[in-house]
């Protein structure tokens, strides 16, 4: 947001989420909600990332661990399914792949700069040890 | 300005007492104030408390009194400690005790000289409340030594001030009133 | 839920505490969170008594700290209700970090605060440590003076607050004991009449406003926080007197009880005046109508609002004066005496130029006598016959031992 003046904000250490009424707002998807200027939803944290997380849906069991545990909301889950992640929101600090109980993984880091495809089609198999 | 100090102990119903009898002056349109010195004071410790009444908004709120009255309702108190202190000659006591007023001041040289009025408030609460809490009778003889209110007035007053208690209670604290009105020598 | 009404006499005599409470009752405090302490002690549990009678729509919070009090109060305010408590002493001083919270975050809370010294060592009584250890911390600040004053301050208190041009918190003042525990008569309001000036909470930016989330309580740093402290200092500097004026001029209305930001008595031709706060204020009255028949003209000022500091209406209150005393009921800690600096501020970018000398007393509660107030106005005298303050710039009065005097 705009480093106004002093005179140029809303009074009180406070900070609007939308702009204008909401309504239905748990039933509106986050892509269709109007946020407002000061939600940090407008703020892309993509630059952060050295490393991002591949999602190869192929050995996802939908257990939601990475839903819950991403400090940023940035795990994309529809009808508890799991279906991808929100690269404008999320900072690539890895916690999904930690916590992540299939084996193989199905999430990794990979640098920033990898092609998908070809990191899905080398994929890692099971590991028989575990 | 008619200015009053009460010698009490801590639980003895001073506050409630000083603060009856503002209550009650209030009434007939008088400025009053009422209040007392604390500490950090356990039930027991001696403590003081004041009354004063004008007919102007009383704004002086030093603690420095020369009282007209000093009502002192526990017995023990005139004699341990000086209850003569900041004394006009014009200073009236009434005291708290089951001595007659000449064995007091035999006991308390200091109140030789003075005008001094006795009454046993505890033994009259004890009779007529069942606890020694005098302060309602002390207020029974102050009507009786100043001439302030017809004790029917007084008393019709205080029923209001103590509406809060139980019906028996309130009944008790007029006879004992009455009582010290007519005991008071 | 509907609550009872109170049937009250048109004069009630009340201590400064229960007239407090009642005010707090009259205006249907929808939140009170406290951790009570002596001698704000039976506000609250005033407070709660009257709600647990139902003669209150609202709810009691037991909290396990003053900061939780405060910071109870916080989240209600915040929520959108109308919050007030009280304290005292180290349950304010254990306060302050939660008074800058909410101050910055513009919640009209009511405090009451019964003035009390701060330990060590340890003592119950009244004088303004506590009251001075607010005075930067973002809130208006009321003193009363006798319990009429605790009474008809907590309704000015939320009508200024919760103006949306306003919002901040404001502190109610009394002095411990000389105040909250002396009763006096108080002329009251019934209850309707009561409810009727401060109005139904107009709620602002409030959590529970479902259609419009806010999130309350934000991090900002250097990018940001000078900006909303700004903010906060310039609306109380410019918005919160005018409102303050306008709100005494309507309960005047409302009451025929006139308040001013600076109190003056018998000041029009006062040659010598005495500054102060609290209980003095009505006893430096008295005195200072004694000093006439004496030939002194004696005059006295003092403040009603501490916070925001009324500059201006000093410097008009001083303007003919030669000779100020002010006294400061609160240890100085190594400096001249808090409202001493202050008056002596506005003074100095003043057109008159008064003799002002500063003068410590009634730590923890030690009387002010008026003997100590007559000597007080001969003092003043005699430096306005002198051209010149005849005695130190600080002195101590009514402290045991060789004359304390400094500067």
């Amino acid at each position: 947001m705009a480093n106004t003046g002093w005179d140029e904000f809303e009074i009180g250490a406070m900070l609007r989420s939308f702009d204008g009424k909401i309504d239905d707002i748990a039933g509106t998807l986050q892509e269709d909600r109007a946020y407002s200027p000061n939600n940090s939803f407008v703020a892309s944290v993509a630059d952060w990332r050295i490393e991002k997380p591949v999602f190869n849906k192929d050995y996802c069991i939908d257990c939601q661990f990475c839903w819950i545990y991403c400090p940023d909301i940035s795990i994309i889950a529809r009808d508890k399914k799991m279906i991808g992640i929100d690269m404008d929101h999320c900072k690539g600090c890895g916690i999904c792949v930690e916590v992540c109980p299939t084996n193989p993984k199905s999430l990794l880091m990979f640098p920033e700069q990898a092609e998908e495809e070809a990191e899905l089609a080398n994929w890692p198999a099971k590991d028989e040890e575990k | 300005m008619l200015e009053i100090r009460w010698h009490s102990r801590a639980g003895q119903g001073a506050v409630t007492g000083a603060k009856g009898l503002a209550d009650v002056i209030s009434t007939t349109g008088k400025h009053v104030q009422a209040f007392a010195f604390y500490g950090s004071a356990k039930r027991g410790a001696a403590m003081t408390a004041y009354n004063r009444v004008a007919d102007e908004v009383i704004m002086n709120h030093e603690k420095y009194m020369k009282p007209d009255y000093v009502f002192v309702i526990d017995p023990a108190l005139a004699i341990t400690t000086d209850v003569t202190i900041n004394h006009k000659d014009t200073t009236k006591y009434i005291i708290t005790t089951h001595l007659s007023t000449e064995e007091l001041v035999k006991a308390q040289p200091k109140l030789e000289g003075k005008e001094v009025y006795t009454v046993d408030c505890i033994t009259i609460a004890v009779e007529t409340i069942g606890r020694p809490i005098p302060n309602t009778p002390m207020l029974g003889a102050f009507m009786k030594i100043s001439g302030m209110y017809d004790i029917e007035f007084f008393k019709e007053n205080m029923k209001r001030v103590l509406a809060k208690l139980p019906q028996k209670i309130v009944d008790a604290n007029m006879i004992a009133i009455q009582r010290a009105y007519d005991e008071v020598k | 839920m509907a609550f009872d009404k109170m049937e009250l006499r048109d004069v009630e005599v009340w201590d400064g505490n229960h007239a407090a409470a009642q005010a707090l009752r009259q205006c249907q405090v929808d939140v009170v969170a406290a951790y009570p302490i002596t001698p704000s002690t039976p506000i609250v549990e005033g407070y709660a008594k009257f709600q647990s009678d139902n003669f209150i729509e609202g709810e009691y919070v037991m909290v396990e700290s003053e900061h939780a009090a405060m910071s109870a109060c916080i989240g209600a305010a915040a929520a959108g209700g109308r919050v007030a408590t009280a304290t005292s002493s180290q349950g304010f001083a254990l306060m302050v970090e939660t008074l800058y919270q909410s101050s910055g975050m513009r919640l009209p809370i009511v405090l009451n605060v019964v003035n009390r010294a701060l330990a060590a060592p340890l003592n119950v009584n009244g004088d303004h440590s506590d009251m001075y250890l607010g005075r930067d911390s973002g809130w208006i600040q009321f003193d009363a003076y006798c319990p009429q004053d605790a009474y008809d301050l907590n309704f000015i208190a939320f009508k200024v607050s919760e103006d949306h041009d306003v919002r901040l918190p404001s502190m109610v003042h009394q002095d411990g004991f000389m105040t909250s525990h002396t009763a006096q008569g108080v002329t009251t309001m019934d209850d309707d009449k009561a409810y009727s000036f401060v109005g139904e909470y107009k709620p602002m930016n409030d959590m529970l406003d479902f259609e419009h989330p806010v999130t309350h309580g934000v991090q900002t740093e250097e990018d940001w926080h000078f900006e909303h402290k700004a903010r906060q200092h310039n609306d109380l500097m410019t918005k919160v007197s005018p409102k303050i004026d306008a709100v005494f001029e309507a309960f005047e209305k409302h009451t025929g009880r006139k308040y001013s930001q600076v109190e003056t008595y018998d000041m029009e031709d006062a040659d010598v005046a005495v500054f102060c706060l609290g209980t003095s204020v009505e006893t430096t009255r008295e005195v200072a109508r004694e000093m006439r028949t004496k030939g002194i003209k004696a005059g006295v000022v003092a403040l009603r609002v501490i916070r925001p500091f009324p500059f201006a209406k000093i410097q008009e209150a001083f303007k003919n004066v030669k000779a100020i005393a002010v006294l400061d009921r609160s240890a100085p800690g190594g400096a001249p005496g808090a409202m001493f600096n202050e008056i002596c501020a506005a003074m100095y970018a003043a057109e008159n130029s008064p003799l002002i000398s500063g003068y410590i007393y009634g730590l923890g509660g030690r009387d002010l006598t008026k003997a100590h107030l007559v000597d007080l106005y001969n003092e003043l005298e005699a430096n306005v016959k002198a051209g010149k303050v005849t005695t130190q710039l600080q002195q101590f009065i009514g402290v045991r031992g060789p004359k304390l005097a400094y500067l």
